[in-house]
């Protein structure tokens, strides 16, 4: 036991206290407490996370409680505070605040507290906000929502800061966090004090960050804290004294760091810079440094209403003075920004591409680079920057204007030799010029952009209208990373059609080509023209990206029933009716779910890996002897596409029985290239008559496009008829033939590759065909014509004349 | 029958041991009668309840005989501190803001026979601490006092960091734990023995009425006599901003044993405790009454 006073008699119960009548007396709470897990630690370098040395919010609280408490006695107040240090046992419970409160018969309460937005990195702002009990404008204690309002108009006056918005946010704490019902904050419930808590600014913009780690300038805040009060209790006219503080950066030098910083907290505090406060005379009526922690915060405490002078030095920037008008309880802000000492002239350090003549020659997107020997002013360095031939392209400063970064704006021309000057009046920082020009040459390569290899569906393709696969390939290696996003397709009425995400397939690395391939997520409707669109930017691994946006117009078609007309000469139902010739050891056939009719497809595995063999070849159990093509007959595949680049051939020979052994001459005609994925129908003219189907084949045209899939053909059909390809005859738009009438050659010209032309009579029988995109008709009689040009698996028929 | 019964109310215990101690009944008060309620406090006989209409509302006062609720004052903040003197009068303190925004405090007598109100210490400036006394009452303020035959029983209040424990007309004040922020709610046990109150930072102390400390029993708040042995105490934690728990605790005054009342989310707090009933709030301003049973 510990006596502490002696008797006390019911008289002495009953006799006169010793607090003064009119003294106001103050409750201060400082949030928070013990680092723990109800505390608010921000992690700042150079500090780790959890080091008590760095930012955390019942450091910052307590400091602001300490000087408000220090402030408030020399001011005549009396005090009390709900703790000293700063313990998790010292982070007293929210009810035993609020009855603290309550039993010490203050006049006012203030709980002080910093903000955090809670959000990413992305949303950082800084604004100080008051809160007290109650709705807003209705406080549950009368006068609380004045005293937060008289605080604020100080909270918002301090120029050491950065605020993101103008006006002190003051609301009821049960309209300011409507969630949580009448709960409100703690401290504030049942607080018959005059009451609010204060969020003081928002610890999570980094700046502020670092400022609240600065002694001083919490104290400032506690010094408002103090005027708050004061005007409240309409005492602002009785403390005499006042204070000097500010902050000092650099006058122009960004800060190196990727936090969201705002006005002037984008420049370089100054550390460990001298301020002295000099009276008329230029005596020294006080020191302080500013830390070294990145804030640039000092402060003179206590000084006397009067005309001064600060000074400020520091080793790295010139020294600046200002003169300074001190009033009673007020607070005197003067801001510095020093400029940097630079005596030498600026000159180019560093520089990229780096190249001479003789070698290699660089990327087309490479950036050009100029690293300083200084901080350089933007305006006089980017109007001495030259580059011939000229280029159209941005700057991008870095490293605090030590580095100036020029990017093409679309590529640099290839295999070009380029030359780049910067004059000799960039100027450094300090205004100082280089006085010599600097120049250097590089030579470019002969690619600059990315080039579409394959594209599904491309202009005017008739994909089918199920699972349809957009697949996009390039001559190089595509950047992943939001590349979903450069992809769209369009339906007619403008409607974005959305994409099966969790299908995406991008290149890997090792690829022997760039793609992406896109799932729709819905079947389409036939008929319908849909666009797809591939945004510029696409870009490959070093950057390089499209010469132009793509448009591309398609049209789906459904494959619901086979052409009229059409004979079935296989279903693919029973795979065990084809056999790969054995010749080949390349290929699998199964029977396949993946189907369009019935209930099977013929699936064929192939896998060019580690063979050299030319072709697969696919061939009927027994002989189609049953049905016989003639001259001008078609042959059509629905074919299951993998995007292999493959040629598809059909092999016809005589329809006469043939004793094995027998010798024949088979023709063979080019039904399709797989350049699709899904379902296509593809077919072919017969050439010859009297000739039955032998085999299909598939032969290799790009290795390129991969070493092993799977192809499925689902019913294989004869169409009688000289061109008769049983689909309607289409023109496509970008297929353009000329001249129309022509003498000597027709000639056919798309914006995708053509794989041939057939010129039919008008009896249907093909009287002429290339494999090219022209057809010589010299020798042909003059009439009217159909020209078909084979495109992209499509085909596009075109009336023409010929003429003599 | 009566042993059946209690084994069925053993059943609804709710977080108690099942051994020790266990809750037998919860009612909950005023339902549909009354607005939020807060600071509920049970006078010594139990058949009365005082409590804060409201947050910041007046005080009014339940007659568990007739059920009829009377309001006792509409003063702001009359509720917050509300107490029973010894000579069965309410003692509550209204506040002011004068116009220099200095807020004046005022304590008043309510009594209940008569329902007369009348005030016994005039506003002054500065704190007015109710005085829990064995006879008559005291009302301890910054300036003047207000005291009423405390001198013939013992008396208990806390200011700062001092707990102050008057007998016989003798007043002294005592530290038993350092506590920077200072000592807060303190009771007499029924049998006038013991004073418990709770130290900040600390928690609750029962020490003997020459101000030794015979137990610190936890880091609660609130706490309030049950009988002679047991304690009632609100255990709460909170984010620094607001609760996220709270429940009710007993505790016994010699700190060997404790147990809950209330589970941690039942946000159950401020509880009083007199004749063998306890009841609480929830940080809704619902009132509930419990009923334990305690197996030695």
């Amino acid at each position: 036991m510990k006596l502490k006073s002696i008797a006390l008699t019911l008289a002495a119960l009953c006799g006169i206290g010793i607090a003064s009548a009119q003294q106001p007396h103050v409750y201060i709470n400082p949030g928070h407490g013990g680092h723990d897990s109800d505390d608010r630690n921000v992690v700042v370098a150079p500090y780790a996370a959890g080091d008590t040395s760095g930012f955390w919010e019942s450091n910052s609280n307590m400091w602001k409680g300490f000087a408000l408490q220090e402030i408030l006695r020399k001011k005549g107040y009396k005090t009390s505070i709900s703790r000293v240090s700063n313990t998790s046992a010292d982070d007293l419970p929210l009810s035993t605040i609020v009855a603290l409160s309550n039993a010490s018969g203050a006049d006012v309460f203030y709980s002080i507290h910093s903000n955090a937005t809670g959000a990413g990195e992305g949303y950082r702002i800084n604004f100080p906000l008051g809160l007290y009990r109650g709705y807003t404008g209705q406080p549950q204690v009368p006068g609380s929502d004045k005293l937060a309002s008289d605080l604020g108009v100080y909270l918002l006056a301090n120029q050491s800061t950065v605020w993101t918005k103008n006006n002190y946010d003051l609301y009821g704490d049960w309209t300011f966090y409507p969630s949580w019902g009448l709960q409100g904050l703690g401290v504030l419930r049942g607080n018959q004090v005059v009451s609010m808590l204060d969020e003081g600014s928002f610890h999570d913009y980094i700046p502020e960050a670092y400022r609240l780690i600065n002694r001083d300038y919490c104290w400032v805040e506690g010094w408002n804290f103090s005027l708050g009060a004061d005007r409240y209790f309409e005492r602002l006219d009785q403390y005499g004294l006042g204070i000097v503080t500010g902050n000092i950066r650099d006058d122009r030098l960004l800060r190196a760091a990727t936090f969201v910083m705002h006005g002037a907290d984008t420049r370089q505090p100054v550390n460990n810079a001298t301020v002295r406060l000099l009276d008329a005379n230029g005596n020294e009526l006080q020191v302080t440094h500013t830390d070294n922690i990145e804030n640039g915060i000092y402060l003179f405490k206590y000084v006397a209403p009067g005309t001064y002078t600060v000074e400020v030095t520091d080793e790295q920037h010139f020294g600046q003075s200002k003169q300074v008008t001190v009033t009673a309880n007020t607070p005197t802000y003067c801001n510095f920004d020093l400029k940097r000492v630079r005596n030498t002239p600026p000159e180019v350090i560093s520089y990229a591409p780096v190249w001479t003549d003789g070698d290699l020659p660089v990327a087309c997107n490479v950036p050009i680079v100029l690293q300083f020997n200084w901080d350089m002013d933007i305006e006089s360095t980017e109007a001495a920057f030259e580059i011939t031939p000229p280029v159209e392209g941005t700057f991008t400063w870095e490293d605090t204007n030590y580095r100036l970064v020029f990017n093409p704006e679309d590529a640099f021309d290839v295999n070009t030799l380029y030359t780049v000057t910067l004059r000799s009046t960039a100027q450094h920082g300090g205004g100082t010029e280089m006085g010599t020009d600097f120049s250097f040459q590089f030579n470019t390569q002969t690619r600059n952009h990315i080039e579409k290899v394959m594209l599904w569906p491309d202009e005017g393709a008739k994909p089918y209208t199920k699972s349809l696969n957009v697949e996009f390939r390039t001559d190089s290696l595509l950047q992943s990373k939001d590349l979903l996003n450069l992809f769209r397709v369009l339906d007619k009425d403008g409607n974005e059609v959305a994409w099966n995400k969790r299908g995406v397939k991008n290149n890997k690395k090792g690829d022997p080509f760039g793609y992406i391939r896109l799932p729709i997520s819905k079947e389409l409707n036939a008929g319908e023209t849909y666009t797809l669109q591939i945004d510029r930017n696409v870009a490959d691994t070093i950057g390089l990206h499209l010469a132009a946006p793509m448009n591309i117009n398609f049209t789906p078609v459904d494959f619901a029933t086979l052409p009229q007309g059409a004979t079935q000469i296989a279903d693919g139902e029973n795979a065990a009716q084809w056999e790969v010739d054995g010749n080949y050891k390349s290929a699998a056939l199964t029977a396949s779910t993946t189907h369009l009719f019935g209930s099977k497809a013929l699936q064929c595995k192939w896998d060019f890996t580690d063979t050299d063999e030319p072709a697969i070849e696919l061939l009927p159990v027994q002989t189609l002897n049953d049905v016989v093509f003639g001259r001008g007959d078609t042959i059509g595949v629905y074919v299951w596409g993998d995007m292999s680049a493959h040629k598809l051939q059909a092999v016809f020979m005589p329809s006469a029985n043939l004793a094995p052994g027998d010798n024949f001459e088979p023709t063979t005609v080019d039904v399709a290239t797989i350049n699709f994925h899904g379902w296509q129908y593809v077919y072919a003219v017969v050439p010859t008559d009297g000739q039955v189907l032998a085999a299909l084949r598939l032969t290799p045209t790009d290795n390129r496009m991969g070493q092993s899939g799977t192809v499925v053909i689902d019913d294989v059909i004869h169409l009688k008829g000289s061109g008769n390809s049983g689909l309607n005859e289409t023109t496509l738009a970008d297929v353009v033939v000329a001249p129309n009438p022509a003498t000597d050659y027709l000639i056919a010209s798309a914006s995708s590759p053509i794989m041939g032309v057939e010129l039919i009579d008008l009896n249907g029988r093909v009287v002429a065909r290339n494999a090219g995109n022209y057809i010589n008709v010299s020798n042909i009689a003059a009439g009217n014509y159909l020209m078909r040009v084979y495109v992209n698996g499509l085909v596009s028929t075109h009336k023409v004349a010929v003429a003599k | 029958m009566k042993k059946i019964l209690l084994l069925l109310l053993a059943g609804l215990s709710l977080t108690a041991a099942a051994q020790h101690v266990s809750v037998t009944s919860k009612t909950r008060l005023l339902e549909g009668v009354e607005g939020p309620a807060y600071r509920p406090v049970l006078s010594p006989d139990g058949s009365q309840l005082l409590f804060a209409a409201g947050e910041n509302g007046g005080l009014k006062m339940l007659d568990f005989n007739s059920g009829v609720v009377t309001r006792v004052s509409d003063t702001p903040s009359a509720g917050t501190d509300a107490f029973w003197g010894g000579d069965g009068m309410v003692y509550y303190v209204g506040q002011e803001r004068r116009p220099n925004n200095l807020v004046y405090r005022t304590g008043y007598a309510y009594n209940p026979a008569t329902a007369q109100t009348e005030v016994v210490l005039e506003a002054q400036h500065g704190a007015v601490l109710p005085v829990h006394a064995t006879r008559g009452a005291a009302l301890k303020g910054s300036g003047k006092s207000f005291a009423k035959a405390i001198n013939r029983g013992t008396a208990v209040y806390t200011a700062g960091a001092e707990l102050f424990i008057t007998r016989n007309g003798v007043t002294r004040s005592y530290t038993p734990v350092p506590s920077h922020a200072g000592y807060l709610w303190a009771s007499l046990s029924p049998d006038g023995t013991r004073v418990a109150f709770y130290a900040a930072a600390r928690g609750i102390c029962v020490t003997d009425l020459d101000g030794n400390l015979l137990a610190e029993i936890g880091n609660y708040e609130m706490p309030c006599w049950y009988d002679n042995d047991y304690i009632i105490a609100q255990n709460a934690t909170d984010d620094g901003h607001q609760f996220t728990s709270s429940q009710i605790l007993i505790l016994k005054a010699d700190g060997s044993f404790k147990t809950a009342l209330t589970t941690p989310t039942s946000m159950a707090m401020q509880p009083t405790a007199a004749a063998g009933k306890i009841v609480y709030t929830t940080i809704d301003g619902l009132l509930y009454q419990i009923n334990i049973s305690i197996n030695p």
